[in-house]
């Protein structure tokens, strides 16, 4: 696999990107990695232009500024949505930040590979590709799951369950480019855990204040599921004064919420395959993506997938990249002759 | 040499999935990289419904057809041709402008006898281990519907009035019979089936609405054969349709909505693609429509057949536009013969 040295690699930057509901990154072969929050903000007006003094800002810092911002998330829920022509130009801008982050020499011509989500796949690979072809010289997309078995080279007899914001998407790997039967996706992931723990948060404690952002932050520091010995207390403000609430029964309950729905996919997926593949599979399952990191996670699905005989759950190194670094492998095995310019 | 052969194969295998992606992305820019697999395998299946359809067809037609309800002449595009770019050139079509289409002051029957309309249920054609039909770029039909139902109800719950209802949220097959019972044991007061059109012999883009009745057509049975694919109803099934058939409070407020999707659908869509042929509202025997005992149609949105109109599928502004022609068919149809509506409807968009 190196027949880019042929074409001189020097003018060619290879980039792998995970577009994703909630976090895009970009991988790429100088050596660049870097990610950003899948939020985009214009300034609402002339004035919010003056006060945030850019055209467009992107990730934390377009949160930080919601106030003075048409904010976007353009791919809530795994598709492209809202505002529509708003959104399309979303997509495009995270695009063309990321590729910037990712410093190409000015001639230097770009190599693209994006995985996205495999709903978004199904109906926007158009409007996907649309978005990615002003800033690469050629371009494949292709499902995030699949990008990420890839890139751990997990071409056979394996299972990659990706739990990002939006979905749950998992894929079966067996020695060929994934069938739309070997590919699943489930909307409760990330984003509905927010929702779950939102709301028991606001049953438990009706007066005190919190919003979606401090639920997911408070999610990311304390998520586990079953037990765990410490206990969760967070600074909650009541009536203007900080206290402290003890969450830790709602941040297992809104973690748990998940389960069922993620145990039963992926049984009947691997049920599909005879007894001899199921044995392998079973012993190849790869959690990725944010919800990965979620403690005792990978020992509840392994113990819940042992009912019928053995079976071994990995987590992926790095659940922020491994999505890119696929991508960028897949853009750099890529004999050259399959690269048509745009 | 034990260490080289999996290596060997794993390089082997590694060159296929590369391929696989390449030929994957020709297919998305509509480039075929080779001939896809041949889109023929429930041939049996469909035959059987197919000869179950038209013997239907055959029984129903002779006695059924004398009731003077349905003219056999359908609403066709002569009518609606006659006023075409007399429209305004953003909000969708009023409903003043082909109210004399519609036959003018007459009351959906339903507000007659004061029933409302409550529940509303959007069903996505096909889904799952049914695609439907497919375009040449690989766009499914199932998808489409999907996403353009999701958008129409998002559109709908934003009126606080209604409560909406998906017979299927994600990609999953349902059956014909499962949606039924669906719209049934939720107590629908409306339902509405989305689906694509696909005309192998013409490359151009139709549109046309459904509401449950016997047809003689045979491009009508044709599609009705494809569209009842994956249902589990057999011949003596239809025995029981000749007799629900008879629910004539159903099929006229049926014909009604279905008028009213249709006017709204192409009468906008016309002003996006001129190139899009009315095909009117019809009668057919499908089988989503028939279980269901409220009004319901089956618009057939799009044509996948139709290369331009694949790729303007694949984007969300056009999929939208279809969920918000749909919005004000629906709305149309609900609100006819009130007076207050069109202001109410200004004032409640954007
Ligand atoms: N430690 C953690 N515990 C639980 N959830 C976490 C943790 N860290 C991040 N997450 C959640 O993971 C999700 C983001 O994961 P990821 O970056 O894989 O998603 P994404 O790729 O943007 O989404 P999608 O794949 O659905 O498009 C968010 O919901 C985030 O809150
Ligand atoms: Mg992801
Ligand atoms: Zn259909």
């Amino acid at each position: 696999m190196k027949q880019k040295e042929a074409q001189g690699e020097g003018n060619i930057l290879f980039v792998g990107i995970d577009l994703g509901t909630s976090r895009s990154s970009i991988s790429a072969s100088n050596n660049t990695r870097e990610w950003i929050e899948s939020y985009v903000g214009w300034p609402k007006d002339f004035i919010s232009l003056q006060v945030v003094g850019k055209p467009v800002l992107f990730g934390a810092e377009a949160l930080k500024n919601r106030l003075s911002l048409d904010l976007c998330r353009p791919l809530e829920h795994g598709v492209i949505k809202e505002g529509i022509e708003k959104s399309e130009e979303a997509v495009k801008e995270i695009i063309k930040h990321l590729i910037e982050l990712a410093k190409p020499q000015p001639e230097q011509k770009i190599y693209a590979v994006v995985g996205v989500p495999a709903d978004t796949l199904k109906v926007n690979k158009l409007a996907i590709r649309k978005a990615v072809s002003e800033f690469a010289h050629s371009l494949m997309v292709v499902s995030e799951p699949f990008a990420v078995a890839y890139g751990m080279n997990l071409l056979n007899n394996s299972l990659v369950i990706d739990i990002g914001a939006g979905t749950t998407d998992l894929c079966i790997m067996h020695g060929t480019i994934p069938s739309e039967e070997d590919q699943k996706t489930i909307l409760t992931a990330g984003d509905y855990i927010d929702e779950q723990l939102y709301s028991y948060l606001t049953e438990k404690y009706p007066n005190s204040k919190f919003n979606k952002n401090m639920v997911r932050q408070f999610k990311e520091q304390y998520s586990f599921v079953r037990e765990i010995s410490e206990d969760i207390r967070v600074e909650i403000p009541v009536d203007g004064k900080p206290v402290m609430h003890d969450i830790k029964n709602e941040v297992k309950r809104a973690c748990e919420s998940i389960l069922p729905a993620l145990v039963e996919t992926t049984t009947e997926m691997i049920a599909r395959f005879d007894p001899e593949f199921q044995v392998k599979i079973k012993n190849n399952i790869v959690l990725a993506g944010g919800g990965s990191l979620i403690r005792g996670l990978r020992e509840y699905l392994q113990n819940a997938l042992k009912e019928y005989g053995p079976c071994n759950v990995t987590c992926v190194e790095d659940p922020l990249f491994s999505g890119s670094n696929g991508a960028l492998k897949l853009a750099q095995d890529m004999p050259a002759k399959y690269w048509e310019p745009l | 040499m034990l260490f080289m052969i999996p290596k060997k194969r794993e390089l082997k295998v590694r060159k296929a999935i590369l391929r696989g992606v390449y030929e994957d992305n020709l297919r998305i820019i509509g480039k075929n990289p080779v001939i896809l697999a041949g889109r023929a395998p429930v041939f049996f299946k469909k035959m059987f419904l197919f000869f179950s359809i038209t013997l239907l067809s055959i029984l129903v037609n002779g006695n059924y057809l004398k009731l003077p309800l349905f003219p056999e002449k359908q609403t066709t595009a002569s009518l609606i041709t006659q006023r075409p770019s007399s429209l305004p050139a953003e909000k969708p079509v009023k409903p003043s402008d082909y109210a004399a289409f519609l036959g003018g002051k007459e009351m959906p029957l339903s507000r007659m006898f004061g029933l409302e309309v409550k529940t509303i249920m959007i069903d996505p054609g096909h889904g799952g281990s049914d695609s439907g039909t497919t375009g040449t770029m690989g766009t499914k039909e199932k998808d489409i519907t999907l996403d353009i139902a999701k958008k129409l109800r998002e559109r709908l719950r934003k009126y606080g009035r209604y409560n909406i209802l998906i017979t299927r949220e994600q990609d999953t097959t349902l059956p014909l019979n499962q949606r039924v019972e669906l719209a049934r044991s939720s107590r629908a007061d409306l339902f509405i089936s989305i689906h694509l059109n696909y005309l192998p012999s013409k490359p151009i883009n139709i549109i046309e609405t459904y509401y449950f009745g016997p047809s003689a057509d045979d491009k009508t049975l044709r599609l009705a054969e494809q569209e009842n694919a994956g249902s589990h109803y057999g011949l003596s099934d239809f025995k029981e349709i000749i007799g629900k058939i008879g629910e004539t409070l159903k099929l006229q407020e049926s014909k009604e909505f279905a008028a009213s999707i249709q006017k709204n659908l192409f009468l906008n869509s016309k002003k996006q693609n001129a190139n899009v042929y009315n095909f009117g509202v019809k009668r057919a025997p499908f089988i989503v429509l028939l279980g269901v005992d409220v009004p319901a149609v089956l618009a057939e949105v799009s044509c996948l057949s139709n290369r331009e109109e694949e790729i303007e599928l694949n984007t969300e502004s056009h999929r939208e536009n279809i969920a918000r022609y749909l919005e004000a068919g629906i709305l149309d149809y609900l609100n006819k013969g009130e007076v207050s509506y069109e202001a109410k409807r200004s004032s409640g968009r954007r």
